[in-house]
């Protein structure tokens, strides 16, 4: 699954990251490393400042979604550096100028951001990925939002997984219930959840490529829907060297 | 993937070698020396000793070079300054090297010489067991390295991180009926890792049931791929000791952060249908019912209770419901031939069956082998009979709880189809009661029904075998 092409790609990618002295893929290339696996990002574009907004945004459909893109913003929402919702040149224009201001504030002088086609509302998930120092790649997967907050409702598997052990972690999360469509609610894309699972956890997945360069990852949040599934943001921690 | 050495004639050496047994004192190779002849070995020691020309009453060797035969286990307890020296010039003369000597990378200042008795395993292809641990028990090789373990050959293979836990696991075992066929101290893993012990007990057919108290994976992938390539053939008992992990995850991330000390031993039970003990004795009664029943044998959630004593049955009803079993409902088949016995007044033939001890004197208590005949007429049912000793044993003139467990064995022989029966034999702690218990424990376990103290203890056991999955994965 992970082709050699990509292996150089993420390489290439992670050794860029290193020489800019970054613990972490800014969220771009993070997206970029998911796309290239087969997993869904939401459709987006990098800008550097608010000129030419109207041609980058020409075939983006809204609502959409702006973040800032920097190494010295971990926690985007904390910072107020993420503004959700918006329609059109003038409201990006705006919210743009909005974060920058407010993280002036904090002294970060903020001029990439990443506007996104915001992920269609569905059940909110985390995809985890870690190294556990005994027994090697581990894979998570937790209901999003409160429940991987307060509840801590996560599941973990060593690396490998197949299609039975990702249904297994699926069904061990306390709030399962609500992937199968409780409340009256459609049941999610099981297979588009397994899929992603497999493609990051499985035999041949990113977890297990040679020389796997990332100590930790998450996709927070992964949105499930009844069509589909999307990460919506990652967040890829190098190991160290 | 792994080194396949052979570990039989480790469980099987024909020729075995001392180091570290003193011509004047007594240390921990000679009390080895000592087990070993006491428990019967049959091949010839050598002890290895500079200078005496006599061990233990044993010939000695001033080396190995000396020696009449190589051998297949070396016993090492010398001081670990001189372990890799020992080891070096035993090239070509052993297989196995069992290494008691501890200070090595338990203390700091041994990390060096532990590292260089891994080198020493390489150089000489002597497989290395330990350092920091006590033994290898085999009751077919004939070979121990405590007292009072027991000569029957069972199917019980054990592997222990702990030595002095080992020494538990066998005594404690013994007399609990667990059957071993062999136990392994491995101690720090210099050279041997658990997973390769793991495999043997796995391919080997002397071993049915597999024990394993680990702190530590000690090669946490191996040990992953072998439970995964060899899930469901064996039921895998796991105590786990220690709650930190090897390493703290650097949880930079949510995924760290979340993770905790125990989530990959969490996932390894889940993936490969580990059965999960929290304690020595859980671990012990696991075993026994594995030993027993086998694990197919604990796969229906289905229960009956029978035995005497109301309380006792409600409370065992409650245990064994936390541990996701039911009560099942008696078949028509065995609500007649209950009927059809005119069990006395205060006798409850419905689910749980509680027949008072006064009622169970008819026939001088023959009676509970008909009752449970007609209880073993409910199919996909696991029967659990419980039997307050103390009341039982009141009615003095007649063998009263011998006539009962011998009319469930000869029931357990014959006429049990897909039904499995376990005992729990329920002692007021009286030392004549305990030596009485013991008798019939021992007696129930040789026909193959396991017999636990309490209910709750049943429960725990039996619930941890269901809840594997070992054997049911999709």
């Amino acid at each position: 699954m992970v082709s050699e092409e990509l292996q150089k790609l993420i390489h290439a990618t992670c050794m860029q990251a290193r020489g800019q002295g970054y613990q972490t893929l800014s969220e771009p290339d993070g997206k970029r490393v998911l796309k290239s696996l087969g997993v869904e990002v939401p459709r987006g574009r990098e800008v550097n400042g608010s000129g030419d907004l109207s041609h980058s945004l020409r075939d983006l459909r809204s609502p959409l979604a702006l973040k800032v893109v920097s190494q010295e913003v971990v926690h985007k929402s904390d910072f107020g550096a993420v503004k959700l919702g918006l329609k059109g040149t003038e409201d990006v224009a705006v919210a743009m100028g909005e974060i920058q201001a407010a993280l002036r504030a904090r002294g970060i002088d903020a001029h990439k951001f990443l506007i996104e086609e915001m992920a269609k509302p569905g059940v909110e998930l985390v995809i985890g990925g870690l190294l556990d120092p005994e027994f090697g790649p581990m894979i998570m997967l937790g209901l999003g939002g409160i429940f991987v907050e307060v509840y801590k409702d996560v599941a973990f598997r060593i690396c490998p997984i197949n299609r039975d052990d990702a249904m297994e972690m699926i069904d061990s999360l306390v709030g399962s219930a609500l992937l199968h469509g409780a409340r009256g609610k459609e049941p999610i894309d099981i297979e588009a959840l397994v899929d992603c699972l497999i493609k990051l956890g499985g035999d041949n997945g990113l977890l297990l490529m040679p020389q796997m360069p990332f100590a930790e990852i998450d996709i927070n949040p992964f949105i499930a829907t009844s069509t589909g599934a999307t990460a919506v943001d990652a967040r890829f921690v190098l190991k160290q060297v | 993937m792994l080194t396949s050495a052979n570990f039989d004639s480790l469980f099987q050496p024909e020729a075995i070698a001392v180091v570290g047994a003193s011509a004047t004192s007594v240390s921990g190779g000679n009390r080895f020396l000592r087990h070993l002849k006491n428990f019967g070995f049959k091949g010839p020691i050598y002890p290895i000793h500079p200078t005496a020309s006599e061990v233990e009453g044993l010939k000695a060797y001033s080396s190995f070079e000396a020696l009449p035969q190589s051998v297949d286990y070396m016993y090492v307890a010398v001081n670990a300054t001189q372990v890799s020296n020992v080891i070096r010039a035993a090239q070509g003369k052993a297989k196995f090297a069992q290494v008691m000597s501890s200070g090595f990378s338990e203390t700091e200042s041994g990390k060096l010489l532990e590292t260089d008795l891994t080198e020493a395993a390489r150089q000489t292809g002597i497989r290395i067991i330990g350092p920091n641990c006590l033994g290898t028990y085999s009751p077919e090789g004939k070979i121990t390295f405590t007292s009072g373990t027991s000569n029957e050959i069972g199917h019980v293979g054990v592997l222990s991180q702990s030595g002095g836990l080992g020494v538990d696991i066998l005594r404690r075992g013994k007399n609990r009926g667990v059957r071993f066929g062999g136990l392994v101290t491995v101690g720090n893993c210099a050279d041997v890792r658990p997973a390769e012990l793991l495999e043997h007990f796995f391919q080997s057919d002397k071993f049915r049931v597999i024990g394993l108290y680990l702190e530590t994976a000690m090669g946490g992938r191996q040990l992953f791929e072998v439970l995964r390539k060899y899930k469901n053939t064996k039921p895998v008992v796991l105590l786990k000791g220690g709650s930190t992990s090897a390493g703290q995850i650097a949880a930079i991330s949510h995924t760290g952060a979340l993770a905790g000390s125990q989530a990959a031993w969490k996932a390894l039970e889940a993936q490969t249908n580990l059965i999960t003990a929290s304690t020595l004795n859980e671990f012990l009664d696991i075993l026994l019912a594995l030993q027993c029943l086998g694990a197919n044998g604990v796969s229906h959630e289905n229960l009956i209770l029978f035995g005497n004593g109301g309380g006792t049955s409600v409370l065992g009803a409650d245990a064994f419901a936390r541990q996701g079993f039911r009560l099942a409902n008696l078949s028509s088949q065995s609500l007649n031939q209950l009927s059809a016995l005119n069990l006395p007044a205060g006798s409850s033939i419905a689910n749980p069956i509680d027949v008072p001890a006064g009622a169970l004197q008819q026939d001088e208590g023959r009676i509970a082998g008909k009752i449970l005949k007609a209880l073993v007429q409910t199919s996909h049912a696991l029967t659990i009979v419980h039997i307050n000793m103390t009341v039982v044993t009141s009615f003095e003139h007649v063998d009263m709880l011998g006539n009962i467990i011998e009319s469930f064995m000869n029931l357990q022989a014959t006429q049990l189809r897909d039904g499995k029966i376990a005992l729990v034999l329920r002692s007021d702690g009286d030392p004549a009661m305990e030596q009485t218990k013991l008798k019939y424990r021992q007696m129930a376990i040789e026909a193959g029904t396991p017999v636990f103290d309490e209910l709750a203890d049943a429960a725990i056991a039996l619930g941890a075998i269901r809840r594997s999955r070992f054997n049911r994965a999709s």
